[in-house]
């Protein structure tokens, strides 16, 4: 049975969670956002097979996208469509970086998890394991704001 | 499910439109019809002044297919040295970003951001097509700026014999305790 506390503990924890994501996502959107071109260099390492056009859009573009992305979350508006949208992000994004480092694992005669490079997040050189577990929390954390969690001072929680 | 994947789709068409537009706006925003990579033409043979390097096999290669002739560690240093260079027969082109360019560069080098080459080209081409030898570097080890910088100094007018790489870059100037000016060109202030 949901007692108050434990419900008023949710709740705030969803809150917490909503801002923790928001403000992470902020900080790695600017970040890039400010430094495009390093962030275009990274993006080209990855080989995807897209036109110059597209290419300078992503490298471009998704840094301002996660940093709007951020500040939805942060101020509480439109949750749940901001959850799935960062999940649609850091799903691919993990996968990308996984292969990517499979590579430079193969090539480097690593192991993988001693793997250790710039993936284009905005945090700089990390090692691997450790980025796609990071990645793999927050995917859990987006999914829990996707089922309804941090609704307590959102702005406007749905459309 | 339905509200929420409406609001996703909302989302993201409201996104790339700002984010489009701030990216367009942002001074340091990308040009979104620049090609920054051209694909490579190889040029058939290599320059017959090409100096053998102490550098890796693919890096050689690449240049060699470019057309550019490199120079390692002790060429630069004598290049350096050289009475040409107080002559301004021998240029360096640094091809880093301001931050990098700032906080120490080969003194008396010109600065090429190739990413944004119309700050810098019109300062550093007259110079670059008077003189005999344009030595081009950038970070060193992966950075290929300076190939990018020198095919973009190549197509702009400049003799591609007198163009020359030095893959070690500044990480290899800087580790070799060699002179390291900071701040703008010829600032006279040097790393103690």
């Amino acid at each position: 049975m949901n007692t108050p506390r434990k419900s008023g503990f949710a709740e705030w924890s969803g809150v917490a969670v909503r801002w923790g994501v928001g403000l992470l996502f902020i900080y790695m959107g600017l970040s890039k956002a400010l430094d495009p071109v390093d962030f275009l260099k990274l993006v080209r390492q990855y080989d995807l097979p897209v036109t110059s056009f597209l290419l300078n859009a992503i490298s471009g573009a998704l840094p301002w996208f996660e940093t709007f992305c951020g500040i939805l979350l942060l101020l509480g508006v439109c949750v749940r469509g901001t959850s799935l949208v960062i999940l649609a992000m850091l799903a691919p994004f993990t996968i990308l970086v996984i292969d990517r480092a499979l590579e430079l694992a193969s090539a480097k005669q690593l192991a993988f998890c001693a793997v250790k490079f710039d993936c284009g997040c905005g945090a700089g050189e990390v090692f691997i394991c450790a980025k796609v577990l990071e990645n793999c929390v927050l995917m859990l954390l987006s999914a829990w704001l996707l089922t309804g969690a941090g609704r307590r001072l959102a702005l406007r929680y749905s459309l | 499910m339905k509200k929420t994947l409406l609001e996703s789709a909302t989302i993201v068409l409201i996104g790339a439109v700002l984010s489009l537009v701030a990216n367009a706006v942002s001074p340091r925003g990308l040009k979104l019809s620049r090609d920054y990579f051209p694909k490579s033409e190889p040029v058939s043979s290599a320059p017959s002044n090409a100096v053998p390097v102490n550098a890796p096999a693919n890096v050689a290669e690449r240049l060699s297919a470019l057309g550019f002739s490199m120079m390692d560690s002790n060429a630069v240093i004598q290049a350096y040295q050289s009475p040409e260079r107080l002559q301004n027969l021998l240029i360096f082109v640094d091809a880093r970003d301001d931050a990098h360019y700032a906080k120490g560069h080969i003194p008396g080098a010109y600065q090429l951001d190739y990413y944004r080459p119309e700050n810098y080209l019109p300062a550093v081409l007259p110079a670059a097509m008077a003189a005999q030898r344009v030595v081009i570097y950038c970070s060193g080890g992966d950075c290929q700026d300076s190939e990018l910088a020198g095919r973009l100094l190549r197509d702009s007018g400049v003799p591609p014999q007198n163009l020359f790489i030095y893959p070690g870059g500044f990480a290899e100037w800087s580790t070799n305790n060699l002179p390291v000016e900071l701040g703008a060109k010829d600032s006279q202030i040097f790393q103690r």
